[in-house]
């Protein structure tokens, strides 16, 4: 029924919580784990016309995102790897998750979207969390809330 | 195929275009997962009419049996439809009409009560308007939910 599984995650626990939920699912669908992590993009600090001394270079900006996808999605394929689905992950830089976890669904064909119920920024657990709620809202294939 | 992830699936319905492709994919992943399938129905809750009146009924006056029975009937509509779908797959199916004035504390409710592990909904029901906004049941459900819900669009 589920062929390819997008799993987004922000490193957060209950993104590693639905990882493992997708990885198990994944397992018992015979399905495949697209691993996605979007980081925030290159932004300069601008404070009219003083520059602060400690700036970030769009380069280094960027190789710290890499470094921190690789640590995010590493759990992905470690859990994927564990339980023997395929999987393959990406990362993207962009200002809007919820707007790249869709856009990536569709590029990627995916027909499921496994994702936690709040991420980094869930305070509480009767809010869900904002980028979910919003991938919700403009998914065009099921998703899974996990909790 | 099958596991052990989703055993119970409660799908619940009001009958709407889109929930009925909730049931089918209910339907569905309940075969693949070897898993059954509960369905649900929830009809308002009996309000009689607490004006006034003195000692006289008011006409249309609905008794709490009445309204049970109008809700077991308006149920079973619906619920058939699931039982169908179900038998057609060969997947196990129970089906419970519940009345209640918020669908979603019954959703939750009979979701505990029946050891489900996964709920199916449609993203919007009877009431939702647009293809942006989630639907009040289902957002309340993915509020208060404490298993997985797959939010079928």
């Amino acid at each position: 029924m589920f062929k390819r599984i997008l799993v987004p995650t922000d490193g957060s626990a209950p993104a590693r919580r639905a990882i493992k939920r997708a990885v198990q699912f994944a397992r018992e669908q015979k399905a495949r784990v697209i691993g996605f992590y979007v980081g925030p993009p290159w932004q300069l600090p601008i404070y009219s016309d003083y520059v602060p001394p400690e700036i970030v270079s769009p380069k280094e900006h960027n190789a710290a995102v890499k470094k921190t996808a690789a640590r995010y999605l590493g759990a992905v394929k470690k859990a994927a790897r564990a339980a023997r689905v395929p999987c393959s992950v990406r990362y993207v830089l962009g200002a809007h998750p919820y707007d790249e976890i869709v856009k990536e669904a569709r590029r990627r064909r995916c027909d499921l979207i496994a994702i936690a119920s709040h991420g980094r920024r869930g305070i509480s657990r009767l809010l869900l969390g904002s980028e979910t709620s919003k991938v919700l809202a403009h998914s065009g294939i099921p998703v899974l809330v996990c909790r | 195929m099958g596991g052990d992830m989703f055993r119970n699936i409660l799908v619940p319905t009001d009958g709407s275009p889109l929930s009925r492709r909730a049931v089918e994919y209910a339907v569905r992943l309940a075969k693949e997962q070897k898993a059954r399938v509960t369905g649900l129905w929830v009809g308002p809750a009996w309000e009689p009419n607490l004006y006034a009146y003195g000692n006289s009924v008011p006409p249309g006056f609905v008794s709490r049996k009445q309204h049970a029975a109008r809700v077991r009937r308006a149920g079973a509509r619906y619920l058939r439809a699931v039982a169908q779908a179900a038998k057609a797959a060969g997947v196990r199916c129970k089906c419970i009409c519940a009345e209640g004035a918020f669908p979603y504390l019954e959703i939750i409710k009979t979701a505990r009560r029946g050891g489900c592990d996964l709920i199916v909904m449609a993203s919007h029901g009877r009431r939702g308007i647009s293809r942006l906004l989630l639907g009040s049941q289902t957002s309340k459900v993915l509020a208060l939910s404490d298993i997985p819900v797959l939010v079928c669009r």
